[in-house]
């Protein structure tokens, strides 16, 4: 064994590069394949897992008060586990909008945040322990983004003293209290949290569950997490797709990599394996040998990956899953870590051990030959082909390289080909969610308005609430809006009342969006998915997601219901999304006026959008409305989506990333080829090829494999596009436009043709600089 | 006579070996000079010097009146292109290559017709009596051939000097005999010859002149009367 470590270390020592490389492609490959397998578990059903994490509760049950609490912990019949009894009681927010608008809040009494069912992240503070103390229900934030807020507010008549914040994935409470405080503020129910043994995976079989386990008890309310579940997943659901995407790319490509780099090294030194043999050295040993050669740079990579891929993922996930509350158990797990220390080694081994058979086969004579003789057969048809060619010759020459060695070749394109669908996805990716978010930006307008209701005022997304106290206005909704036009450089506003309607065959209401004032003209057509834009008052057009939740479709007809009066409606077209809110069916405000004329709707149950003429002056406008009337809510819309940053910035990091690992991957190649065809380049060199042109010959040779891998490569992101922004879409429950897809042109495709070209030469660069300064007289006078 | 070489006190260290050690040469036009000597006595390594392979330490290297320590390395890849044509003992030829465009393949370096090139160099290989191997790779050539290619292919491009190193090592005496013959053809046309050899065979079947070298010097020179 002394033998085989003297060996190894001689030869690591005096391939510095090649062990140089080694590492590094190891190091940059663990890195895309941790954050790869981090990608890939937080996108493995991350509900599941941040519920599971929590042991959420798949029934949250409300008893009477007056229940003994050992009738509600006595029964049992097919429970895992149980949480409760908690007190329950209602009040009243009456702060401002700094905690959401006015209104009940759900307060529940319990001693401590863990517990068999609903362990709660108290993520801030610490958990009440005396009366007056709360503790508030939200998803886990970056402290950085926190803004500043009360540390007091006001339920009911009585004061609370917010010690600190925690999330319930299941939503089990809004604030918790401690139970003494519940008792002291009387109860309206007991609360049960259970999570069930049998099937919970549908909505029948957890209410099954959750009637055996309360029959003969007074059940007043109940929710099943099917219900959370589903409003969380179609939040979370758009990420997914394209984390798995670029998940599976990292993967492929950090495996690809390695096992090019690695077997590439033991191929490439055949020569010194059968000196070796020749020495001595039994097949098993020479095997070794190759075996540690390659594991001490690999191990050193392997090590330093994993480190990077955890400290690399970490933001990644943050930044699509907090806020979700979804980033409990997100992360990089054990066996992340132990695939990237464990995994990647063996993969390394892997490659290196599958050649290395083939040397402990082959016979000293063998193997040295198998290193230094002429090749044959090996691409000298293409060679003789392009010499006939006008090409220049070192041009000619480099054509016919990759050829030379067809499987190292091969593996090279793939990891160029790997890099530009990355690209080429992140691409279309990023000019879709652009075009997204303009057409929603230009039809939202510029400026949001909302009359104050004199409780509270509105406080916009990302920006200060506004100052002084909240007061009515006195105009009407129809002055507000006079007010908005009148005042200099308005282009067009809208008007929308959002209202629940009752419509003929549908068993809760449909929502709606009653538009009044320019609509037609502000852009929503633009988000039309299908059929055409409504063209009068017996028209409608409905989003996707009530479309598809409603059952309904493009030439159906809507009865709407209200006060004594009714609408038919037909719908003429299916839109992405709509105004701002859940989405609603756009209806005339014409039509609420015919159903119900003396129906008079207060400006605070209007929101108002404005479109300025070109170049408007925003804040001027935003300024002279609260001049005009400072009971009018009014802010600027105009903000980059977080979505938009998110999912273009992980995307952007992961295209970099894996562009640069496969550029290792040329760069390995190039190494090894200019190491093969040193006496080659040596005798060109002899014979008058200047080192311009040496440098031309390997960069041809390598452009060449980029512009296959980016042929290939471009069809396969357009693929990849096409098939995950829908899948994405569907998630979210919407429908995407057809020119939001239409993202593919001949100077976006041409540019992408270039990415493969720019990652080959990248990463042939550097060893082409090497072959043209290689020293000749060494290379051509030792044999 | 023209003189095509001129080495002025030539010193070449590698690290704290001396290589060459103030070694002073000339070579006349038409000459057939022999440098012989034993192993790491540096003949080697004169020869890298008056390829433009290598650089010296100190001293000077003038072929053509060109001094090559002056010459970037773009400089010195033109000069071996225009000025210099190279035999070596392992023939070095391009495998992927059939004979042909092999020795075509330095005529195309300096941007000659395909048609032109591969004219020049069958006639060459004509002249050397290979042309029927023409389309034969190297690895199907035999010794004898590969050097035949080889130094078709230096002669390619009319070099004004022929330098050879070991050019018969690598080959068994019958192809050995054939180079010597073609060297020697060569040189009684006008071909200036350089010959690095281990072998006093080709030095004195060759060679007008023997430059012996011990330790990086030159130590005895003799001028030779061929038959």
């Amino acid at each position: 064994m002394n033998a085989v470590w003297r060996a190894a270390r001689a030869a690591v020592r005096r391939r510095r590069m090649q062990t140089f490389v080694i590492g590094l492609v190891v190091l940059l490959s663990t890195t895309t394949i941790v954050v790869a397998l981090a990608l890939l578990s937080a996108t493995s059903a991350p509900f599941d897992r941040a519920f599971a994490r929590q042991a959420g509760p798949h029934a949250v049950a409300l008893f009477d008060p007056t229940v003994p609490a050992d009738q509600l912990t006595g029964q049992r019949t097919g429970v895992a586990a149980a949480a409760g009894p908690f007190g329950v009681v209602t009040l009243e927010l009456r702060d401002s909008a700094e905690f959401g608008p006015p209104g009940p809040l759900t307060v529940v009494g319990r001693a401590d945040p863990g517990g068999p069912v609903d362990k709660l992240d108290l993520w801030q503070g610490r958990w009440p322990s005396a009366p007056g103390e709360i503790v508030l229900n939200e998803p886990v934030q970056d402290p950085d983004d926190l803004r500043p807020r009360p540390t007091a507010l006001t339920l009911d008549d009585q004061r609370f003293t917010i010690v600190g914040l925690a999330h319930s994935l299941a939503g089990s409470a809004d604030a918790w209290v401690t139970p003494a405080q519940v008792a002291e503020l009387r109860p309206t129910a007991t609360q049960m949290l259970y999570r069930f043994s049998g099937d919970v995976s549908t909505k029948a079989a957890v209410e099954a569950d959750l009637a055996a386990v309360t029959a003969g008890l007074p059940l007043t309310a109940s929710q099943t997490y099917l219900v959370v579940k589903e409003e969380i997943s179609a939040d979370v659901g758009v990420y997914v797709p394209f984390l798995a995407t670029f998940g599976v790319l990292g993967l492929v490509v950090g495996v690809v990599i390695v096992g090019n780099v690695v077997s590439g090294a033991v191929v490439s030194g055949y020569r010194h394996i059968g000196i070796l043999k020749a020495l001595g050295f039994t097949p098993s040993q020479v095997v070794a040998v190759y075996l540690v050669m390659v594991s001490v740079p690999a191990a050193v990579g392997c090590v330093l990956g994993t480190v990077a891929g955890a400290l690399a993922a970490q933001p990644l996930l943050s930044e699509g899953f907090q806020g979700l509350g979804l980033d409990v158990g997100i992360g990089v797990g054990p066996w992340i870590w132990l695939a990237g220390l464990v995994g990647v080694p063996a993969t390394v081994l892997l490659a290196a051990f599958v050649p290395a058979v083939r040397a402990h086969r082959l016979s000293a004579a063998e193997a040295i030959s198998a290193g230094s003789a002429p090749r044959q057969g090996r691409g000298t048809r293409i060679q003789h082909r392009l010499a006939s060619t006008r090409l220049p010759r070192s041009v000619s020459l480099g054509l016919g390289l990759p050829f030379a060695r067809p499987g190292r070749t091969a593996f090279t394109v793939a990891a160029v080909l790997l890099g530009v669908t990355t690209v080429t996805f992140a691409t279309g990716l990023a000019d879709t969610l652009v075009r997204i978010s303009t057409i929603e930006d230009t039809a939202a307008g510029q400026i949001g308005v909302q009359p104050s209701n004199g409780r509270f005022r509105i406080a916009p997304d990302n920006g200060p609430p506004p100052a002084g106290p909240p007061a009515t206005t006195t105009r009407t909704n129809e002055q507000v809006e006079e007010l908005l036009r009148g005042l200099p450089q308005a282009a067009r506003v809208t008007a929308i009342h959002r209202l629940p309607m009752s419509a003929a065959g549908q068993t809760e209401p449909l929502p709606v969006n009653f538009v009044r004032g320019d609509y037609s003209a502000m852009g929503y057509a633009a988000e039309l998915t299908d059929g055409r834009w409504m063209t009068g008052p017996s028209e409608t057009v409905v989003p996707t997601e009530v479309m598809r939740g409603r059952g309904l479709a493009i030439g159906d007809q809507v009865t709407l219901r209200l006060g004594g009066g009714q609408a038919v409606l037909t719908i003429v077209g299916e839109t992405m999304d709509g105004p701002f809110g859940p989405p609603a069916l756009f209806v005339d405000w014409n039509v609420l006026t015919t159903m119900e004329p003396e129906r008079v709707v207060p400006p605070w149950d209007v929101f108002y959008q404005v479109q300025l003429v070109p170049g408007g002056d925003i804040a001027g406008y935003v300024a002279a409305v609260g001049a005009a009337d400072p009971a009018i809510d009014v802010w600027n819309t105009m903000q980059v989506s977080d979505f938009l940053v998110t999912v273009v910035s992980f995307s952007s990091v992961l295209s970099l990333l894996l562009s640069t690992v496969a550029a290792l991957g040329v760069f390995n190649t190039v190494v090894l080829n200019v190491r093969e065809r040193r006496r080659d380049l040596g005798m060109l060199k002899s014979i008058g090829m200047t080192p311009r042109q040496v440098v031309t010959m390997v960069l041809t040779s390598m452009a060449l494999v980029g512009v296959v891998g980016g042929v290939l490569g471009i069809p396969l992101g357009v693929l990849a596009h096409r098939f995950v922004v829908p899948l994405a879409a569907d998630s979210a429950r919407v429908s995407l436009p057809q020119a939001v897809m239409e993202v593919w042109h001949a100077p976006t495709l041409l540019l992408l043709a270039l990415a493969g070209v720019v990652i080959a030469l990248l990463g042939a660069l550097i060893p082409a600089r090497g072959a043209a300064r290689l020293t000749i007289a060494s290379v051509l006078h030792n044999e | 006579m023209t003189t095509v070489v001129r080495l002025e006190n030539v010193r070449k260290e590698y690290g704290d070996t001396t290589a060459l050690d103030g070694v002073s040469l000339e070579i006349q036009a038409g000459e057939a000079v022999a440098v012989m000597g034993p192993s790491g006595c540096g003949k080697s390594t004169m020869l890298n010097m008056i390829a433009g392979l290598d650089r010296p330490t100190s001293g000077s290297v003038r072929v053509h009146d060109e001094e090559l320590g002056r010459l970037n390395e773009t400089k010195l890849a033109l000069f071996r292109r225009h000025r210099i044509g190279m035999i070596f003992q392992f023939f070095n030829l391009l495998d992927d290559l059939p004979a042909l465009d092999n020795v075509a393949l330095a005529a195309q370096l300096t941007g000659s017709r395909v048609g032109a090139a591969r004219q020049r160099a069958l006639e060459l290989l004509d002249e050397l009596g290979i042309a029927d191997r023409r389309n034969v790779y190297p690895a199907a050539l035999s010794g004898g051939e590969r050097q035949r290619v080889a130094v078709a292919r230096a002669l390619m491009n009319r070099p004004a000097l022929l330098l050879a190193d070991e050019p018969t090592g690598a080959l068994d005496s019958r192809a050995g005999e054939q180079v010597m013959d073609l060297l020697l053809d060569l040189n009684q046309i006008g071909q200036t010859l350089l010959i690095v050899t281990h072998d006093e065979r080709l030095a004195t079947r060759c060679a007008s002149r023997v430059v012996e070298l011990t330790d990086g010097r030159v130590t005895h020179e003799r001028t030779l009367e061929r038959a």
